[in-house]
């Protein structure tokens, strides 16, 4: 995972119910914008988040949110970690390419929150759960 | 060395005045010197073979100070020049993607130099603002003075067409010389989809006409009515 | 000339032969349904001949909504009705780009009255 010099937690918050996703990325968005994000770029994560969040709801029935202030390497930056105890994914490979061109995939968002964060981690454990990290630096 | 004097050396008593205390202090002038202090001397105070060495380690801090001194003022005229490239460099950047509203309706966009991801970035928030304020339908990107069109270029022009596509608005690519032509084709680059005009007049014409304009030359039509066309210098 | 519509979320408006359908707020699974459902009596319910999805308000726009916005258009297209989307803000078009996300079948204008003067030429297309 993103070795970090240094961490503030901000926010830790449950994904339990649907309504949990909308809540935790408006937060993400909120941070962003606090920390002087730009527009797009908190549109950025705030999508990527979504993206995870979505799969960690439909795949893993919920999970735990953290939004943090992290220093990475010298630069500054908000990292959004995304932990579950669902089945874990089994091929890692196969789910970050691009096979789906349309919006009709199995909501597997990891491609497309790859291409709009910064970087992106993730560690996964059949049978034992999940844990993504997507870190976008701040201006 | 003179061998006499080398005898006369080694049965001579050498006589250092103060020794301990003037050992004292060159150990001190380079501990000074050491952590960088290169303002310290040592003080020559006695006509003895000490002295000469005393007054050969001030000579010493002396053209080190100077170097140093050299070296710091090259290292400050450096981070000005890198200072005024990167100025430049944004200069650069903000006017070569200009976005330009030349009639109702249409942007054109005279893209200048390769681009990378930063100046797609900054161009499409540009083109999209554009479009925003100004209601445009049709963008037209002149990539004549793209020096280089590579499967990254045309990503981040396909971006940009796709982009301004989901605001309503459609792009054209003008500019595209027989070698860019080519390129395209051999790297396999896909535009499907996108309209693509040989020049910038071709572009505009195409323009004027899907936004339902019309450009009418005055002067026949003057001529047919047999009307004068009257000066204007009012 | 408002059709009562039965989500009580977002709302279903009927301008002449068209529907303007108003996203105000992230949608939700259970609020996806009801929306492609009460679209979809819509059209049945009014003979409209296109849709004007208005997300102008939306800050945001991942994958799930990208889905139901492409199957409100699949389905509506199965009954004869076009489907524009209109208003999408530029931090949102840049992001969805980057996102990767290709909706087929879907039309784009930037507001309301563009959208509607797109689904007259397309009207007018498909009956000539």
């Amino acid at each position: 995972m993103i070795a970090v010099d240094h961490e503030e937690i901000l926010e830790r918050l449950p994904l339990r119910a649907e309504i949990d996703i909308v809540h935790i990325r408006q937060l993400v968005r909120l941070r962003g914008k606090e920390y002087g994000m730009g527009l797009v770029d908190q549109t950025r994560i705030t999508t990527a988040a979504s993206e995870i969040l979505r799969n960690m709801y439909v795949h893993a029935d919920g999970g735990e949110a953290t939004i943090s202030a992290v220093t990475v390497q010298g630069r500054r930056g908000l990292l959004v970690t995304c932990r579950d105890q669902g089945p874990g994914i089994p091929d890692v490979q196969l789910a970050m390419q691009d096979g789906y061109s349309t919006a009709d995939s199995l909501g597997c968002g990891l491609p497309g929150a790859v291409r709009l964060v910064d970087r992106l981690e993730l560690d996964s454990t059949v049978g034992q759960g999940t844990t993504v990290q997507l870190l976008k630096y701040l201006p | 060395m003179d061998s006499a004097r080398k005898a006369s050396q080694v049965n001579e008593r050498v006589t250092i005045k103060n020794l301990r205390e003037r050992l004292d202090r060159l150990e001190d002038v380079l501990a000074s010197a050491a952590a960088m202090k290169l303002d310290v001397r040592v003080p020559v105070t006695e006509d003895d073979e000490l002295a000469s060495t005393e007054e050969a380690i001030n000579v010493l801090l002396e053209d080190f100070a100077a170097l140093l001194a050299e070296r710091r003022q090259a290292e400050l005229e450096l981070q000005e020049k890198l200072q005024t490239i990167q100025r430049q460099q944004d200069a650069i950047n903000e006017l070569s993607t200009p976005v330009i509203k030349v009639w109702d309706g249409l942007l054109v966009l005279p893209i200048i130099g390769t681009l990378d991801s930063q100046r797609t970035l900054r161009m499409m928030e540009l083109l999209l603002e554009q479009i925003v304020a100004t209601g445009s339908r049709i963008a037209i990107l002149d990539i004549t003075g793209v020096p280089v069109v590579d499967t990254m270029v045309a990503n981040h022009l396909i971006k940009t067409v796709t982009a301004a596509g989901l605001m309503g608005a459609e792009c054209i690519l003008s500019g595209i010389s027989p070698t860019i032509a080519q390129t395209i084709v051999h790297l396999g680059i896909d535009l499907t989809g996108i309209r693509t005009k040989s020049s910038m007049m071709e572009a505009m014409r195409y323009a004027i006409r899907a936004n339902g304009q019309k450009i009418v030359s005055v002067k026949p039509l003057a001529e047919a009515i047999g009307i004068e066309e009257s000066p204007t210098d009012e | 000339m408002n059709e009562p519509s039965i989500s009580s979320k977002i709302p279903i408006i009927k301008l002449g032969h068209y529907l303007l359908v108003p996203i105000q707020v992230d949608m939700t699974d259970y609020m996806v349904a009801d929306l492609q459902t009460s679209v979809l009596a819509a059209i049945d319910r009014t003979g409209a001949k296109g849709v004007l999805i208005d997300i102008s308000v939306l800050e945001m726009f991942d994958s799930f909504i990208g889905r139901t916005l492409s199957d409100i258009a699949r389905m509506a297209a199965v009954m004869d009705a076009a489907v524009v989307i209109v208003g999408m803000q530029p931090a949102v078009a840049i992001t969805l780009v980057e996102l990767g996300l290709e909706m087929t079948g879907i039309d784009y204008a930037l507001n309301i009255e563009r959208g509607m003067t797109l689904l007259n030429q397309r009207l007018r297309e498909t009956d000539t």
